[in-house]
């Protein structure tokens, strides 16, 4: 298939021209200049949402079932989430991170086999599907809070009128973190379903299974540090830089660096 | 006033991110631990945990005391989020907004109960090999038993890559349920699960040259009439043995190899005669060539199994309510969160 080199590649350029006018209208501040840039995302979101689709479509089944595919869709999750805090927030510039990470993302999977191979039994469940969607858009919001946090930090040391005030970061921070939360709990849910109709236990010891409870127990924790005094902030900043930590090795580190039940390939 | 403070301490949210964080520390450095020792923490997924801990866990304190250490600290967080769950029902009719977060910590509760109580009496047994039409006790579940009535291997390029199994669960001689179980459809029945993983064939038996009445089918129960009168009995059959300086007749492997068969012959004229036959080792015994007996096994028999993990975890009902209430919590919690965010009803904490 020809398309699946051209089309992520324009999809790249277009995520490129934004990221790259995001930065211009920070430094001239005029709206034209976000209205292209978002405009842009839009467009290339939408393109690669057509190109997701029409890949389901070929599949029967959603692709998430090798590396092209889950960076695919990681990278379109993330853009999703972009557009999101940019729809409800206009948060331009201050989600660049995540739009780096995207194109990251979309650059990597550049060389990849894109086949879509036909679906084993195990994988053939709609609990599968449920269980790696809202995994990848849960990582997409830990990756907006991510960048949130650290823009808090950035903010708070600058005082900067470019960025967002301190307290629209924290509040969307608080919300990335819990739109995050809510889609990482169903991910466990149905990833914990799925492993008991599959193997006949719902929680695996294998390394990757323990090192998602940490990720979903450390943010049902920041659910709760939002609450405390002294993690509001700055502490909650530094909690969702760390939390990315997490979640990187859980998703990057266990499956690069051990043999684990969930491979990257 | 003492109780007042207790249950406030019991209730404390400081309390559940103290349990919560160095429950995380423990697991984040003895988690670290598996991969490095496959052989200590790889069956952990194949036994109920109590099990394993008492066949594998204690063995090595030094590299699993984390796992003991992180389920307390988790028990204890599971009782603070209880506390906290009924101190909200407590005070329901001023906090209903928030039924979506206290649903998830029900839930979070019931798995954890869910999961003990699995790990402690729950039973898992891997490679249960069932015949078709054999019936069999089903492990841990007295009076219950699993009958397998058809098996279909599905093959991709010579590999297996699923099985279905038409499977019975009988109690007594009751039938309980009846599935056709396959990857991802298991036989479920409360808290027993029935997955087929595999499948193979045993020899039951051989296609055998008899002289006097031509091919016959030889399996253990066969009974065979003799010409000149009598009965010729086959009692048991291995399918690779030999036979040992002593007389002993051993079983080699299960394959198809030189087989040995336990018969017994009757006959009008003489007494009974029991003994093993080794037909590709060794001529007939007198009494059987006295007979006329005389074997020649052309072919085995073949008769398909499936090799099925049979899992009785009695946790699972109560944490499939903690799945269902956490489930049930998410959807309200983000129902609730975008309801008041359009209110502008957002508390802010400072």
């Amino acid at each position: 298939m020809p398309e699946t080199k051209i089309l992520p590649f324009i999809i790249l350029v277009a995520y490129l021209a934004a990221a790259s006018l995001y930065p211009l209208q920070l430094r001239w501040r005029r709206p034209g200049v976000q209205h292209v840039a978002f405009g842009l995302t839009a467009t290339a979101f939408a393109l690669q949402s057509l190109f997701l689709g029409y890949r389901w479509w070929l599949a029967g089944y959603l692709p998430v079932t090798n590396l092209f595919s889950t960076q695919f869709f990681f990278s379109w999750a993330l853009a999703g989430v972009y557009l999101y805090f940019e729809l409800r927030y206009r948060i331009g510039a201050a989600g660049l991170f995540v739009i780096f990470v995207n194109m990251l993302l979309l650059i990597s999977v550049m060389g990849r086999d894109a086949a879509l191979p036909p679906l084993i039994p195990a994988l053939d469940t709609p609990l599968f599907t449920l269980h790696v969607a809202f995994s990848f858009v849960g990582y997409a919001f830990f990756a907006m809070a991510f960048s949130l946090g650290v823009l808090y930090l950035l903010q708070r040391r600058t005082g900067t009128s470019r960025l967002p005030p301190l307290a629209q970061l924290r509040r969307l921070n608080e919300e990335a973190i819990f739109l995050g939360f809510a889609c990482f709990t169903l991910c466990m849910l149905f990833g914990s379903i799925w492993a008991q109709v599959a193997w006949g236990y719902w929680f695996s010891w294998n390394i990757k299974g323990v090192w998602s409870f940490l990720v979903w127990l450390f943010y049902s924790g920041m659910c709760h540090a939002k609450f405390v005094r002294r993690w509001q902030g700055t502490g909650y900043a530094i909690l969702s830089i760390a939390g990315f930590g997490v979640v990187l090795f859980t998703y990057l580190g266990i499956g690069l660096l051990l043999s684990s039940n969930h491979p990257l390939e | 006033m003492f109780g007042q403070r207790l249950w406030r301490f019991c209730c404390s949210l400081k309390l559940a991110i103290v349990l919560a964080s160095t429950g995380t520390m423990v697991m984040i450095g003895g988690s670290l631990l598996i991969p490095a020792y496959p052989r200590l923490f790889g069956p952990m997924d194949q036994l109920p945990l109590l099990a394993w801990w008492r066949s594998l866990g204690s063995q090595a304190p030094s590299h699993t005391w984390w796992v003991p250490v992180a389920g307390l600290l988790l028990v204890l967080l599971g009782f603070n989020t209880l506390c906290c769950f009924i101190d909200w029902l407590l005070n329901l009719r001023s906090r209903w907004r928030k039924t979506g977060e206290y649903l998830v910590h029900l839930g979070f509760v019931l798995l954890l109960i869910g999961y003990l109580w699995g790990s402690i009496s729950g039973l898992r047994t891997e490679g249960v090999r069932i015949t078709i039409g054999q019936t069999i006790p089903v492990p841990g579940m007295s009076g219950h038993y699993l009958q397998l009535e058809t098996l279909e291997p599905v093959l991709a390029k010579g590999r297996q890559i699923d099985i279905i199994a038409d499977l019975r669960l009988l109690r007594g001689d009751t039938v309980l349920t009846r599935k056709v179980a396959r990857t991802n459809h298991p036989l479920l029945q409360r808290s027993l699960v029935v997955i087929p993983l595999s499948f193979g064939q045993q020899v039951v038996g051989f296609r055998t040259l008899f002289p006097p009445l031509g091919t016959v089918h030889l399996t253990p129960g066969s009974r065979l009439e003799i010409p000149g009168g009598g009965e010729l009995r086959v009692l048991a059959i291995y399918p690779n043995a030999t036979r040992r300086p002593g007389g002993q007749v051993i079983q080699r492997g299960e394959s198809a190899g030189r087989p040995a068969f336990l018969l017994q012959l009757h006959s009008s004229a003489a007494v009974p005669w029991q003994g093993w036959y080794l037909p590709s080792e060794e001529p007939a015994p007198p009494a059987l060539a006295v007979a006329g007996v005389d074997l020649r096994p052309l072919e085995p028999l073949y008769r398909p199994f499936g090799l099925f993990t049979i899992t009785l975890d009695p946790g699972w009902p109560l944490a499939a309510a903690g799945a269902t209430s956490m489930l049930a919590g998410i959807v309200f919690a983000l129902v609730s969160f975008y309801a008041k965010r359009r209110r502008g009803d957002r508390p802010e904490i400072y």
